[in-house]
């Protein structure tokens, strides 16, 4: 849930990445991060053990200021994927705008991506979020290895399901930004609603992407 | 601290936060020595949180201003009076601070978040789990309880049941003995009914003493009424109707042996004895089907309960009688053995399955027709047999007959 700071003419969106273990979270925030040319940029925050797999969370915050001058500030998040963390991966999806589920492209991984996306809906009906009606993208990564699912399966499998599907290899940032675009789209549909972008701060959906993505704007 | 005001870990910091557990006062101190100027960090609304102590040293500068930035945007200014660089430069080390205390607070916050959490759904399934546990309990008592009463209610009628069967086979008995009985009352009453009709003759003769008749006269009378022959036939009417109430007599005592089953006290008895009682009583239910062939030895006598083994072996006697289909023998034992009483009943009847000779000792096993034995005999008799320290040992052929031995310690009071 969106929440709107009005002493400070800030609008907080949170997002997201979700997934199964080792499926390449951490490295999709990090190309974010790299790639991305967003006006207002923060560090990135890991919170790895120390062999790399992610604790808590990791957290890249992002910004601009609209023309109307409010902050439009995007929280982006990773959950931790391995099974223990239930409960982090729930603190961490609480009140989300949105969510990229991030799974592993490998025949071997089929069952764990079943069994994450099972998770991440039980999860959200647990915080309260209206699985429904939630801005989501699912990411099939690892598109560079060999013993994947092929795309045609991939489709034929979310055939019925209403969500976009993306292909990426997070490691080269091949499909990251798109995935984004992807989930942008549908939290400026959603939002438009309640906080009027168009109506009041004369933001159109190509602009919020842009803006945040970065392409079109000044570099920093 | 967030925890406290019940946000969430990822809620917007504000500089006083993220400035909690930092040791300003050094902080400042050392700022105040890098920039040779008194130091003050201020919020967003330019409210001094923290400041250095009024010092000696003179500020050599105009005082300046930089803004303290949180993940993105300003949560703060740092004041001194130095060169727009030291300050900026000042500020990217504090900073570096607030962004690592960020990380602390964040990871213990969300630490504290899912403990909460996790603790939460612990007492919440405790809490679900006491319920059923409770629920489950309540059960188990009830049931226990329930289970209990219908033992003792099944254990009452089995006791019932088995006290009714050892008066059963005395009422099995009266049947029998009523037959007996019969058969000498009736020709005793035949008899009386006789000798009534004779009295007339008498009455006759009476008569005619008392008219002082003549001796020709009385002696037709004598002859008319056949008085010679009634002379002779009240003998035997009488022998005959003594030996008729003899008889019954006979049967009474036997059976006063049997009716007396309920009778604790013990007496020296003779085992043969009361065999041949119990012959004599079921006599009339061995219907000439069963013959008994009586083979009994020089025993001694043993202080037991004479009824209720009298019992055992009129439960065995019929027993033998179901066996056989159409006639049979039974032929009934006793020697000593083993400083024993032995007592052995052989019998041609149908024999036991082997897969019935397993359960024949137990209560209500029967495979008798319903309405015909509760399948209490062996039962009963088995725990008299037990309760005169004996044995009760059962062989049996199908086709070819059964072999009951008892064994009895010979007792002497």
């Amino acid at each position: 849930m969106a929440i709107y700071d009005e002493d400070n003419n800030r609008l907080t969106i949170k997002l997201v990445y979700y997934g199964p273990a080792m499926s390449g979270k951490t490295t999709n925030l990090m190309r974010l991060h790299d790639t991305l040319t967003t006006d207002l940029k923060g560090e990135i925050m890991m919170m790895e053990t120390t062999n790399d797999r992610t604790l808590f969370f990791d957290l890249l915050p992002l910004g601009f200021m609209t023309s109307s001058g409010l902050l439009i500030k995007f929280k982006v998040y990773t959950v931790p994927g391995q099974v223990v963390h239930d409960s982090t991966r729930k603190a961490v999806l609480s009140r989300t705008d949105g969510v990229v589920f991030v799974a592993d492209s490998q025949m071997s991984q089929s069952i764990n991506n079943g069994q994450s996306f099972e998770n991440l809906e039980a999860n959200a009906g647990r915080v309260g979020i209206d699985f429904d009606h939630l801005p989501l993208v699912i990411q099939y990564n690892k598109r560079d290895l060999a013993n994947i699912i092929s795309e045609a399966e991939v489709q034929e499998r979310w055939q019925q399901a209403p969500w976009p599907v993306t292909f990426s290899n997070a490691l080269t940032g091949l499909g990251v930004i798109e995935t984004l675009e992807a989930l942008l789209k549908q939290i400026y549909d959603e939002l438009d609603v309640e906080f009027k972008f168009m109506q009041q701060h004369n933001l159109t959906q190509q602009e919020f992407i842009t803006q945040l993505i970065g392409y079109d704007s000044a570099s920093h | 601290m967030s925890i406290e005001t019940d946000l969430s870990f990822d809620h917007e910091f504000t500089l006083q936060e993220l400035l909690t557990g930092v040791n300003t006062d050094k902080l400042l101190g050392a700022l105040q020595n890098n920039l040779q100027s008194p130091a003050r960090i201020l919020n967003l609304k330019n409210e001094c949180l923290f400041a250095t102590q009024l010092s000696n040293i003179e500020p050599t500068e105009a005082c300046n201003k930089t803004p303290l930035y949180g993940e993105l945007e300003p949560i703060g200014f740092l004041e001194a009076s130095c060169s727009p660089e030291s300050l900026k430069s000042a500020a990217q080390l504090i900073q570096l601070i607030l962004y690592s205390n960020s990380r602390y607070l964040m990871a213990s916050d969300i630490h504290i978040q899912t403990q909460r959490d996790d603790y939460e759904e612990l007492q919440r399934r405790h809490a679900a789990l006491e319920v059923s546990e409770t629920k489950y309990k309540q059960l188990a008592e009830s049931l226990d309880l329930r289970v209990k009463q219908q033992v003792k209610t099944i254990e009452n009628t089995q006791l019932k049941l088995y006290e009714n069967e050892k008066l059963a086979s005395v009422g099995r008995l009266a049947a029998g003995v009523a037959h007996e009985i019969n058969n000498p009352i009736g020709f005793i009453r035949s008899n009386l009914h006789s000798a009534q009709t004779y009295i007339s003759s008498f009455v006759k003769l009476d008569e005619a003493f008392k008219a002082q008749a003549s001796i020709s006269y009385l002696q037709q009378v004598w002859k008319e009424e056949n008085l010679e022959f009634m002379q002779e036939d009240l003998t035997d009417i009488i022998t005959e109707s003594i030996d008729g109430v003899d008889r019954v007599a006979a049967i009474v005592k036997d059976l006063k042996s049997f009716s007396r089953i309920n009778d604790v006290d013990q007496e020296n008895a003779d085992i043969n004895e009361i065999i041949r009682q119990t012959c004599h009583v079921s006599h009339a239910q061995l219907q000439n089907k069963l013959e008994v062939i009586l083979d009994l030895g020089k025993i001694p006598m043993t202080f037991c309960h004479p009824a209720e083994l009298g019992q055992v072996f009129l439960n065995l006697l019929l027993n033998a009688l179901d066996a056989v289909h159409d006639k049979g023998k039974v032929r009934i034992k006793t020697t000593v053995r083993e400083a024993k009483i032995c007592v052995e009943m052989r019998d041609t009847g149908c024999g036991i399955s082997e897969e019935n000779l397993t359960h024949i000792f137990d209560p209500f096993f029967t495979t008798k027709d319903v309405g015909q034995g509760i399948g209490l005999g062996l039962t009963v008799s088995l725990n008299i047999i037990k309760a005169h320290e004996g044995s009760l040992k059962l062989i049996s052929k199908p086709d070819k007959g059964t072999l009951v031995t008892i064994l009895l310690p010979i007792r002497n009071q």
